[in-house]
């Protein structure tokens, strides 16, 4: 019975049933199978016989998919609103994570550096400032791929359409790519200073701004393992 | 799996009424339940037996009964049982299916609805 229920799984995944409500309803079947099962063996069927005439009580794989895709309000998020979840959440974690970055940034400078106009350039910091800064660098340019894989991990998880996590993939990639910071000290001597955030993808006089490259490899490196689990998931249905 | 008879009509909303009117009495299984229904309807309502737990699983979402886990003789099983929500939800149901198979009858005994039938 494993393999009508791998079938049965992949169905209602792709319908965007919960996952939740997915695995709960094949250890429940599991279960119902085997019960059946016992009683048509009580009533003195083989055990081939039984486990045939279980599975036919059990229901066909047509009847136990559109039961369950039949109860909407056991759909997910996902499936639901896909433009929320691949679209807009991403949006807020990345801008979560930009704020902790930010926020490690500033107080790093005004801790390990009170003395400098800005924490960038060739200022050596050792120790614990050291380890500050990097864990700062570690979020900013790490979180955009993190979230990108936590994308392409849901939708490989629930079996969705490539549509919405690629677009949601181009969208973490472009704005992770094209946002900078500046940090500078205010005109007031003693100033607590400043940092500026802002938006730039176009292609520079020079030819392509280093933000457009930044942008095309974080969408290349999390677009890439969700196509290959696409390409081996698309390979191993043909087998 | 193969093909079976069944009458797909059925899950027009008797599911859970069926479901709620078993579990109001007391807690049970998805088997349980299933084996209820075909008992006391004398197998006249025949569906896969696997349908009944997507109806449980909308139930509970409404908050209409509840879950638990219970292990008996080794075997761990979900339970469910009825909330106050559910019980209401009964009632509704009930009334609803009444005033449905009265209008029906209504009709097959050749009255007319609201009018006392011979």
């Amino acid at each position: 019975m494993v393999k009508p229920f791998n079938e049965l799984r992949k169905r209602l995944l792709r319908a965007g049933v919960a996952p939740r409500h997915v695995r709960r309803y094949l250890a429940e079947l599991d279960d119902h199978l085997a019960d059946l099962r016992a009683e048509e063996v009580r009533a003195g069927l083989s055990r081939e016989e039984a486990v045939a005439a279980a599975i036919v009580r059990l229901g066909t794989l047509d009847e136990l998919t559109n039961a369950m895709i039949g109860q909407l309000r056991l759909r997910s998020w996902t499936a639901r609103a896909p433009w929320a979840i691949f679209g807009l959440a991403p949006l807020f974690v990345l801008a979560l994570t930009r704020l902790a970055a930010f926020f490690i940034l500033w107080t790093g400078w005004q801790i390990f550096l009170p003395a400098a106009d800005t924490p960038f350039g060739n200022i050596h910091v050792s120790g614990l400032g050291n380890l500050y800064f990097q864990l700062g660098r570690a979020i900013y340019f790490g979180g955009p791929f993190f979230i990108g894989w936590g994308i392409s991990a849901l939708a490989a998880r629930q079996r969705l359409r490539a549509i919405w996590p690629v677009v949601g993939l181009a969208l973490i990639a472009c704005i992770a790519g094209s946002s900078y910071v500046q940090a500078s000290r205010t005109a007031v001597p003693g100033g607590f200073g400043h940092i500026r955030v802002g938006l730039a993808l176009a292609p520079s006089v020079n030819g392509i701004s280093d933000s457009l490259i930044h942008a095309v490899v974080i969408f290349s490196l999390t677009v890439l393992p969700y196509l290959i689990w696409r390409w081996h998931e698309a390979h191993s249905l043909s087998a | 799996m193969t093909s079976r008879e069944s009458n797909p009509n059925f899950m027009n909303g008797v599911p859970e009424l069926l479901i709620l009117r078993l579990l109001n009495v007391q807690e049970m299984y998805g088997y349980e339940i299933v084996q209820d229904i075909r008992s006391r309807t004398g197998s006249v309502i025949a569906v896969g037996e696997g349908v009944v737990y997507p109806v449980l699983h909308a139930l509970e979402r409404d908050g209409a009964i509840r879950s638990r886990r219970k292990a008996i003789n080794g075997r761990s099983r979900i339970y469910y049982a009825v909330t106050p929500a559910g019980t209401r939800r009964l009632a509704d149901l009930s009334e609803t299916w009444a005033n449905l198979t009265a209008a029906i009858q209504t009709i097959l005994t050749g009255g007319r609805h609201g009018e006392a039938v011979q």
